[in-house]
């Protein structure tokens, strides 16, 4: 798995991490030490290009998940509680993350693990920088 | 028709074993979506084998992939200790991915794309775990290996 890293300024700036190849088992400690190391260094958006990612697996869904976790903040809008309650409702998508473009085979995946419930998929880069 | 991979337990080779899969189902005539539905499967599932059964410990996977007209038939084996991951209740899909315990994903994943999953422990003190997906007539194509000179025939 290579991941190129880019920015773009919509009303915040954000992050892009262009995957290439599979997130899986081998791969996704990768994908999360890079997302640790960006949020660290100041990144507070990020989007997960998956244009070129051919395959997710429950490898993948958890790093999506802690990269997830990583970036929510100590803010009652994200609490436990808050994130529970717009689950419920519907209304929760994180601030903070968004992913971008996954083949119909991950969106799949995605959603039968219910990581589209937590985070938007969008198809489009401009439209997804300006969602943040 | 079966193929089968025997390959050594080991995370760096799940890609093999998926590609292994992939080549053996579309070779049945498999359509796509499902031929990586089972690549998904397999890949939990020996993940499983490997994590849970070999302990990370030196060992082999046998794999072999059969099916005809109607059902495409993995089954999965191993000489690890007794572990039937068919016994591991599903994760609360109800509960928010945030309440899940994250180490039934795998199998739930698996699960997703097959229509049985059945483990038995053999006489040769083998793990057998076998998957079955069912085929609608009309979503089996022409095998991909069958020549024009065997369609004129």
């Amino acid at each position: 798995m290579e991941i190129t890293v880019s920015q773009a300024q919509g009303r915040v700036p954000v992050t892009i991490f262009g995957i290439q190849g599979d997130i899986d088992v081998t791969s996704y400690e990768q994908l999360q030490a890079l997302a640790k190391q960006s949020a660290e260094a100041g990144t507070q958006h990020l989007i997960l290009d998956l244009s070129a990612v051919p395959y997710v697996s429950s490898a993948g869904i958890r790093a999506i998940n802690t990269i997830f976790n990583l970036l929510r903040r100590n803010a009652p809008n994200e609490s436990d509680e808050a994130v529970r309650r717009g689950l419920r409702d519907g209304t929760f998508k994180s601030a903070h993350l968004k992913l971008l473009n996954p083949s119909p085979r991950v969106v799949e995946v995605l959603s039968i693990a219910g990581i589209d419930m937590l985070v938007e998929i969008h198809k489009d880069l401009n439209t997804a920088v300006a969602a943040f | 028709m079966a193929a089968t991979l025997r390959i050594a337990a080991e995370v760096s080779n799940l890609a093999a074993i998926r590609r292994f899969v992939g080549q053996a189902a579309a070779s049945l005539g498999v359509p796509a979506r499902i031929v990586e539905g089972l690549e998904l499967a397999v890949d939990e599932l020996a993940m499983n084998i490997i994590q849970h059964g070999y302990r990370n410990q030196p060992g082999e996977i046998e794999i072999e992939v059969q099916g005809g007209g109607e059902a495409v038939v993995i089954c999965l084996r191993d000489e690890a200790g007794p572990f039937d991951p068919t016994q591991q209740p599903d994760p609360d899909i109800t509960l928010p991915l945030e309440e899940r315990p994250i180490g039934g994903l795998g199998i739930f994943l698996a699960r997703q794309q097959v229509d049985a999953m059945s483990y038995r422990r053999t006489s040769a003190d083998r793990n057998e775990l076998t998957l079955t997906k069912t085929l609608n007539n009309s979503s089996v194509q022409e095998p991909s290996e069958v020549t024009q000179h065997e369609h004129d025939q």
